[in-house]
């Protein structure tokens, strides 16, 4: 079963993270302007969603902002390292989050998988994608995909 | 004040905890239900615990329905702190003996409202 998960839908959900969870303002988050991306060492973060509608919320960028991201919900200072547990910890909660919120815009009911973060975008093997944007945080970019299970 | 933060997710330990120290509570913190378990165990009840749902080990919904159990915990107050937001789980947490319920992500003014309505936190206290 598909349903329709309008992008802008996503895109406030996204605000809302950023917002309350990682900079306690609005607005840190906005759209990407120009091309896309090319990614050069990329990790992506993802969580399933299953029951009644099955899907995948996936969360792709620079390992780099993906460390900035991590200090930043961690607390650490500008040049304090992360560990590889930690940047698994931080950007799979958040990807975390973005699924949990998405659930709740289904009208199905559902749970949700444990997050996973690699450095290969698995995708969504015969999935379909439902919203796909890149945003910006502070200038650095990142690739918002929700997939269903067709 | 003493608050227990209990989420599989360091970085969510985190932030929940840093959230409370704002309002003035101590934390302690747990990986999962049962380490929570443990530890109050060890250290006898706390004022307030912030439990997630989905956890390995023993999750949120186990948890709440041990301590309820435990007559020697039964005073603690217990808020959900979870993406699970479909309405039937709420009722099912809230049933199980959950005081409040409050869906990630959130603000450290919500937290304060939830904690206030609770009678944690004196009303219009500034953060």
């Amino acid at each position: 079963m598909s349903q329709v998960i309008a992008g802008e839908d996503v895109y406030a959900i996204a605000q809302d993270i950023f917002a309350s969870m990682v900079d306690g303002d609005v607005g840190t988050i906005v759209p990407w302007e120009g091309p896309p991306p090319g990614w050069q060492e990329p990790v992506t973060a993802w969580v399933d969603l299953q029951g009644d509608w099955a899907g995948r919320a996936s969360l792709t960028t620079e390992t780099s902002t993906a460390h900035a991201l991590a200090r930043a919900l961690l607390g650490f200072g500008e040049d304090e390292p992360v560990e590889r547990a930690d940047l698994v910890d931080a950007f799979g909660e958040v990807v975390n989050v973005v699924g949990g919120n998405v659930k709740s815009l289904l009208e199905t009911t559902g749970s949700l998988g444990l997050p996973q973060v690699a450095d290969v975008d698995p995708g969504l093997p015969g999935g379909l994608v439902l919203s796909e944007m890149v945003l910006a945080w502070h200038g650095r970019a990142l690739e918002l995909v929700v997939r269903a299970v067709l | 004040m003493r608050a227990l933060v209990v989420d599989d997710s360091r970085t969510m330990r985190v932030i929940v905890a840093r959230a409370l120290r704002t309002l003035g509570f101590e934390t302690d913190d747990a990986e999962h239900g049962q380490a929570a378990l443990d530890k109050l165990a060890a250290t006898g009840p706390v004022d307030l615990v912030c439990v997630d749902w989905n956890m390995p080990v023993m999750d949120g919904l186990e948890f709440v329905t041990a301590v309820r159990k435990d007559r020697s915990l039964r005073g603690m107050t217990i808020m959900m702190v979870t993406t699970e937001s479909e309405q039937s789980q709420i009722v099912r947490a809230l049933a199980a003996g959950a005081h409040e319920y409050l869906i990630k992500p959130f603000t450290v003014d919500a937290i304060r409202d939830k904690l206030e309505l609770l009678g944690l936190v004196a009303a219009g206290e500034p953060v």
